[in-house]
């Protein structure tokens, strides 16, 4: 046998199978496409028929979308919002996760602050909205302040769990080839305890943003939320549907960037595995 | 068979181990030579991992003490290397199969370059090269990541290597391909083992010595003599007569406790 | 005192120290206050008692919100479980509908509130439907995921045996999702909470978000200060009466896992 014979027996049921995956994938694009234009097709019936002004057709908004992403008012809101969002982020996440990991490790602590953290974190962070605005007035400080104390829990409190969620038996080899602690908690603890304080995080994100846009929306606060309620108030409906997109779509970008992000830290875990037996 | 006391590795001496009042382990005496390879051997439950347990120096024995060259144990001395049985949740599954086996030798004050090229060689030792170093050890079989584990025990370069029933979880072949992987390392690199186990074949086969422990609390019940040689294999070894009436031996010895606790 | 006895009494005292010591850190700390925004704790026990453990004020602040609670999280828990369970068993449909789904849940539910105002008014059926809209979706993703993550063999098992459509649905796939739907329910519940405050800020149907705002707009700091306890109380409790039906439902799985755990 040539060596040109050999490749000539390209099995032909691996072209198969491959072809028919791209057809499947093409097919299913081709469907989430459909469905995207049928909801934009519903929203237009509804835009037509409701009565003037209620409610922009899609073009409308688009259009005013468009036209906004020309002008530097836009992206300076959507600047305001972005930013209190990372600094909001960074802060739960530099307070909220050695605090938690800390608390964790202590059975103590972690019993003593259960009750505590229990009852902090389900007061939705509105509650404390109109007292934080009258001391801060509406600024980025004042949305920065309530973001922070409606975000933190979720980082927080799943950080107590991930202390406690190490496996046993890695401890006992530390122990066994005398590790000393700070060897420890780097190299073993801290990369046991990572997909569980990345649970917490992306719960943490995606509220970051929420309350963002919602602080901003109800105080005033410079952003995009508070683009929206400016809209409203001059019943410019076109620019409310588009800024609420903006919202929607800042929520996609930061949803995907976190997904991206989280695969590769934890390209190892059990989630994200192609097992290969060698 | 009495051991000089400059070669004594590891003693025990009257070792007992007690929870909540209920003792597990009562009076166990015994040395290991170095360069010696020890099997204990005991049927399931009866308190094994307890034992090897106290022998690393992991938990600290209720009665009677452990040493180690002699300097008495009660936290894990230097120079001890633990394999467990469970590889698949003693390895870092996001490390590398080089950067589990260097940990311990970082982490006790190796340089880097020192410590991976110590990683590399004990890999290559255990039959493992340089692509699979790069591999996470999920990406691995479970016997080769079973040998990952020895991989790190000895890059430790280890006074005492102990084994805690490591050959269990894999399948009878790799089984055996591992057995004969250990008595290999053990002949040419001179090291003490001691390993436990509840196969009396696989006991039997691999040690100088055995070690069978019965009854509740456990004790010894004997330590048996293994004179079959340097040179061992799986098929020659195991048809001899000799290996025939060790196995029995021993199994007798560990059946003993059966009945005297069923 | 026996063994049993002191420990279950040091646990709860080891629960019980860190909340109560705060509290009273809080009362003498503040007990001198001259600031506007941080009164004595006295005087906010006080504007407390008298808007929501008094009978009468307790039916006039706290009902609304109970109303409009109720009925727009039952609502997003029916339709979230059954549009749930749908695309759940119908791969395909749930493939295609994705993309515009993740748009839809990326929406903030505070930011359609003005949408919904200009769609539905400043009444109770609006504040219903804008609860109902935000808490949807954590049940819908969460029953998707878990009917997609029963197990095969459970399934198969039914067409082995000819399970009925009906029969299947409500011995195998409803039981089997229920522990993922707990959790959307969970998280939709703290939507609900939030969306409902917002939501009452506008129109007067009243309700602890009407309260808080109506609090701001007087500068009754006081009640203000109340109003946010009365919200903390109001949602810790929720999450208790959640928390005690979920056990009860739950009890099969949390044993499975406990099993589960102690054999590995």
């Amino acid at each position: 046998m040539t060596k040109l014979d050999q490749s000539a027996r390209v099995p032909s049921s691996s072209v198969r199978s491959a072809r028919s995956a791209n057809n499947r994938r093409g097919a299913r694009l081709l469907a989430q496409l459909g469905v995207m234009a049928a909801a934009i097709v519903v929203w237009w019936c509804g835009s037509i028929s409701l009565p003037e002004g209620v409610m922009p057709s899609p073009v409308a908004t688009f259009g005013t979308l468009a036209q906004l992403a020309t002008t530097p008012p836009f992206w300076t809101a959507v600047g305001e919002t972005v930013w209190t969002f990372l600094a909001a982020l960074v802060i739960c996440t530099v307070v909220g996760v050695p605090v938690g990991l800390a608390i964790g490790s202590s059975r103590i602590a972690t019993q003593s602050t259960r009750l505590v953290f229990d009852f902090l974190r389900t007061i939705p962070p509105i509650a404390i909205l109109p007292l934080v605005l009258l001391i801060f007035g509406p600024t980025f400080e004042m949305a920065l302040v309530v973001v922070v104390l409606g975000a933190i829990w979720p980082i927080l409190i799943q950080s107590v769990y991930a202390a406690r969620q190490g496996e046993p038996l890695l401890q006992e080899m530390s122990r066994s080839f005398r590790i000393p602690p700070l060897w420890f908690v780097a190299r073993v603890f801290l990369p046991g305890a990572l997909p569980f304080i990345m649970t917490g995080l992306r719960v943490g994100t995606t509220i970051c943003l929420l309350l963002t846009i919602t602080a901003e929306l109800l105080s005033g606060a410079p952003g995009v939320g508070s683009e929206i309620a400016d809209a409203k108030n001059f019943l410019d409906t076109p620019r409310m549907y588009a800024y609420v997109l903006v919202s929607a779509l800042l929520g996609l970008l930061v949803n995907g960037a976190f997904w991206a992000g989280q695969r590769r830290v934890l390209r190892w875990h059990p989630s994200n595995r192609q097992e290969n037996a060698a | 068979m009495t051991i000089a006391t400059d070669d004594i590795t590891l003693a025990a001496r009257g070792l007992g181990h007690a929870y909540n009042g209920r003792e597990v382990l009562s009076d166990i005496d015994f040395e290991v030579g170095r360069g010696e390879f020890v099997c204990i051997v005991g049927p399931s439950g009866v308190g094994k991992t307890t034992l090897l347990r106290c022998l690393a120096g992991l938990q600290r024995s209720t009665a009677g003490s452990v040493s180690l060259r002699g300097q008495e144990m009660t936290e894990p001395l230097p120079g001890v290397a633990l394999v467990f049985q469970d590889y698949s949740r003693s390895l870092m599954p996001w490390a590398s199969v080089a950067r589990n086996v260097e940990l311990p030798l970082r982490a006790n004050g190796a340089r880097r370059g020192e410590a991976r090229a110590a990683a590399l060689r004990a890999l290559t030792l255990v039959g493992l090269d340089e692509i699979a170093a790069q591999m996470y050890p999920w990406q691995l079989s479970g016997g080769m990541q079973q040998r990952v584990a020895i991989a790190r025990a000895l890059a430790y370069q280890p006074t005492l290597l102990l084994m805690d029933e490591p050959f269990a979880s894999v399948d009878a072949y790799t089984r055996a391909d591992l057995e004969d992987l250990m008595l290999r390392l053990q002949r040419d690199l001179h090291l003490t083992v001691i390993l436990v186990t509840h196969d009396i074949d696989e006991a039997v086969y691999l040690s100088d010595r055995v070690i069978a422990l019965n009854g509740r609390p456990a004790r010894v019940a004997e330590i048996v003599d293994v004179p079959l040689g340097a040179d061992r294999d799986q098929v020659a070894t195991k048809s001899t007569a000799e290996f025939a009436e060790l196995r029995a031996r021993v199994h007798g010895l560990i059946r003993g406790s059966r009945e005297a606790t069923s | 005192m026996n063994a049993a006895r002191k420990g279950w009494l040091s646990s709860v005292a080891l629960e019980l120290w860190l909340p109560v010591l705060l509290v009273v850190i809080w009362w003498v700390a503040s007990s001198q206050s001259t600031s506007v925004y941080f009164p004595p704790l006295s005087s906010i026990l006080a504007s407390f008692a008298q808007d929501w453990l008094e009978p009468a004020a307790l039916v006039k602040n706290l009902f609304p919100s109970i109303q409009i609670l109720s009925i727009g999280y039952s609502l997003a828990l029916v339709s979230g479980i059954v549009v749930g369970t749908v695309l759940g068993l119908v791969a395909p449909l749930e493939r295609a509908t994705r993309p515009l789904l993740e748009t839809l849940r990326a929406i903030p539910g505070v930011a359609l509130l003005p949408i919904f105002i200009v769609l539905f008014g400043i009444d109770v059926e609006m504040k219903v439907l804008l609860i109902a809209f935000g808490s949807f979706w954590p049940v819908l993703l969460n029953t998707i995921d878990g009917v997609r993550g029963i197990e095969p063999l459970l399934l198969d098992g039914a067409r082995v045996f000819r399970y009925g459509r009906i029969r299947r649905l409500t011995a195998i796939v409803l039981p089997g999702a229920s522990p993922q739907i707990f959790a959307g329910a969970r998280t939709a519940l703290a939507i609900s909470l939030i969306i409902m405050v917002v939501a009452e800020t506008v129109g007067g149907s009243g309700g602890i978000g009407y309260f808080l705002l109506a609090a701001q707009r007087n500068f009754a700091i006081n009640a203000m200060w109340g109003a946010i306890l009365a919200l903390g109380i109001f949602g810790y409790l929720l999450n208790i009466i959640f928390r005690i039906v979920e056990r009860r439902v739950l009890r099969w799985h949390r044993l499975q896992q406990a099993r589960l755990e102690s054999h590995s």
